[in-house]
């Protein structure tokens, strides 16, 4: 009895084995394959909590999502209507973190996107529309072409690359650093600790705000550019050349001024702290507005 | 006070205006009253002496000086208002009764706050569901923001009319609400 019993069990977990292997393996890695019919110019908005999110554009009129999805992911939804279509990593229940999905999402080249993620890498190339991406811890990577976008992150880092000189951009972070190239048209870049650096190309406006990161603009300013920054602890070092003589407004409270435009610094008050340095004798032309608290001001036309 | 003068600092009672319009001309007035009483006179045919016209202005001449005097006092007494007011009350934000202007400040103070700490509550909930590195990324740059504030506001305690100051702690306020928002927010992907 006993032996007929053992052969029973080994019989039992013999045919279990092979059976069970599959669904673990499907169960640690799954992957995902779905395509919808899209508007040419439609929105396209994609959440996923953590892994990677890869938008393409591409010149098919269709949105195909592909990648692999780990053991905590339930599922991916994918729909389309009224010229919007959806995409979102569902996870079982909040708080999963352990849920990292890969996802490439290709959409009409046009379309505008909005990617939301929480410690997912978000990365764009060749998407024309506006984009709105935003990660809390993810690293984001874009280029940017379409007007009116706004890239976003609170400890991630961030890289924008303007492409075909997008008119207006918002840049923004809490303690990432921020690096934008490439760049014309109106910019706003805010850091709270990272650091900001800008390279612009014909830009006609940038705005500019740093609590204790440094912020450097460099590159070339629009006829009648405005650039408008403010640091509180962080430097700001301002290297833009323009098309004509510079009007300047610089101030800081206990930092300094300098660099090659840095001619005819006046100390503010004759008792107390402060300096400043002001040349509004451009009536018309590009004009540099800057101010600091305690960091200081590089300003150089070079 | 409607003069303009009467708005700068003045530190010494010697610097007070030598002289001082009354708040409103008097004259159009007096010189109604002359005439009239000048027709009563033709109408009495009271004959007039020569140089009767000349005593008469000291008639109003007291009146002026009252007019003057009591200008006078209004600009001291709204200049001790102004030294004993306004000046704490940019260095410590706290409002004074009776100034409208100032208890809707005030009030507006009061709101903001509220809202601040509605939002630090929810912010350190955030913070706690965080990964430990991004927590302690993210804590630091709040601590930093509010850091800078603090300066800001130090300096201005020393340099209360320094309007550099003023729009710097303005706009660290704001960023600092905004970066607040951002990591409140940053959980709302989750659901």
């Amino acid at each position: 009895m006993s032996e007929f019993r053992f052969k029973k069990l080994a019989l039992l977990i013999a045919c279990a084995l092979p059976a069970g292997a599959p669904m673990t393996a499907m169960a640690d890695s799954d992957s995902v394959d779905r395509k919808v019919a899209a508007e040419a110019n439609g929105e396209v908005v994609i959440t996923n909590v953590s892994g990677t999110v890869d938008v393409r554009g591409w010149d098919r009129n269709e949105v195909q999502v592909t990648g692999t999805l780990g053991s905590g992911v339930e599922r991916v939804d994918v729909d389309s209507s009224g010229g919007r279509t959806v995409v979102k990593v569902v996870l079982p229940h909040r708080g999963a973190h352990d849920g990292d999905a890969d996802i490439e999402v290709q959409v009409p080249k046009n379309s505008s996107i909005d990617v939301s993620a929480v410690s997912a890498d978000v990365s764009s190339r060749g998407v024309l529309g506006a984009q709105r991406l935003k990660s809390v811890s993810g690293e984001v990577t874009a280029d940017i072409s379409g007007n009116d976008s706004n890239v976003s992150s609170v400890s991630g880092d961030v890289t924008v690359r303007g492409v075909g000189k997008p008119d207006s951009l918002r840049v923004s972070s809490v303690s990432g650093s921020l690096d934008v190239t490439n760049f014309g048209g109106k910019l706003e870049v805010v850091t709270v600790s990272g650091d900001a650096r800008v390279s612009a190309s014909e830009a006609t406006e940038i705005r500019g705000r740093t609590t204790s990161g440094n912020l450097e603009l460099r590159g070339k300013l629009s006829k009648d550019a405005r650039v408008d920054v403010e640091g509180v602890s962080g430097d700001l070092l301002l290297h833009l050349a323009a098309p004509g003589p510079l009007g300047l407004e610089l101030e800081s409270f206990s930092g300094d001024i300098e660099g090659c435009l840095a001619k005819g610094v006046e100390r503010v008050s004759k008792y107390g702290p402060g300096v400043r340095l002001s040349q509004r004798n451009v009536e018309n032309g590009p004009r540099i507005r800057a101010k600091t608290l305690s960091g200081d001001i590089d300003v150089c036309d070079k | 006070m409607t003069t303009p003068e009467v708005k700068r600092k003045v530190r010494r009672l010697d610097e007070l205006a030598q002289s001082v319009p009354p708040p409103r001309d008097l004259w159009p007035a007096i010189a109604l009253g002359i005439e009239a009483h000048e027709r009563e006179l033709k109408q009495s045919g009271e004959s007039q002496a020569p140089g009767a016209a000349k005593r008469r202005p000291a008639w109003w001449m007291p009146a002026m000086g009252m007019a003057a005097a009591v200008a006078l006092v209004s600009i001291g007494v709204f200049i001790g208002q102004r030294t004993s007011t306004v000046a704490p009350s940019l260095v410590a934000g706290t409002q004074q009764t009776g100034d409208p202007a100032m208890v809707q400040a005030a009030l507006r103070d009061a709101n903001y706050r509220k809202q601040r700490d509605a939002l630090l509550v929810e912010v350190n909930n955030r913070l706690k569901s965080m990964p430990e590195d991004d927590r302690a990324k993210v804590a630091a740059s709040l601590k930093t923001l509010q850091r800078s504030i603090s300066d800001i506001e130090a300096a201005l305690g020393k340099d209360p009319a320094n309007a550099l100051l003023q729009e710097l702690l303005v706009n660290s306020c704001q960023e600092e609400m905004r970066a607040l928002t951002a990591v409140r927010d940053s959980g709302s992907q989750e659901t």
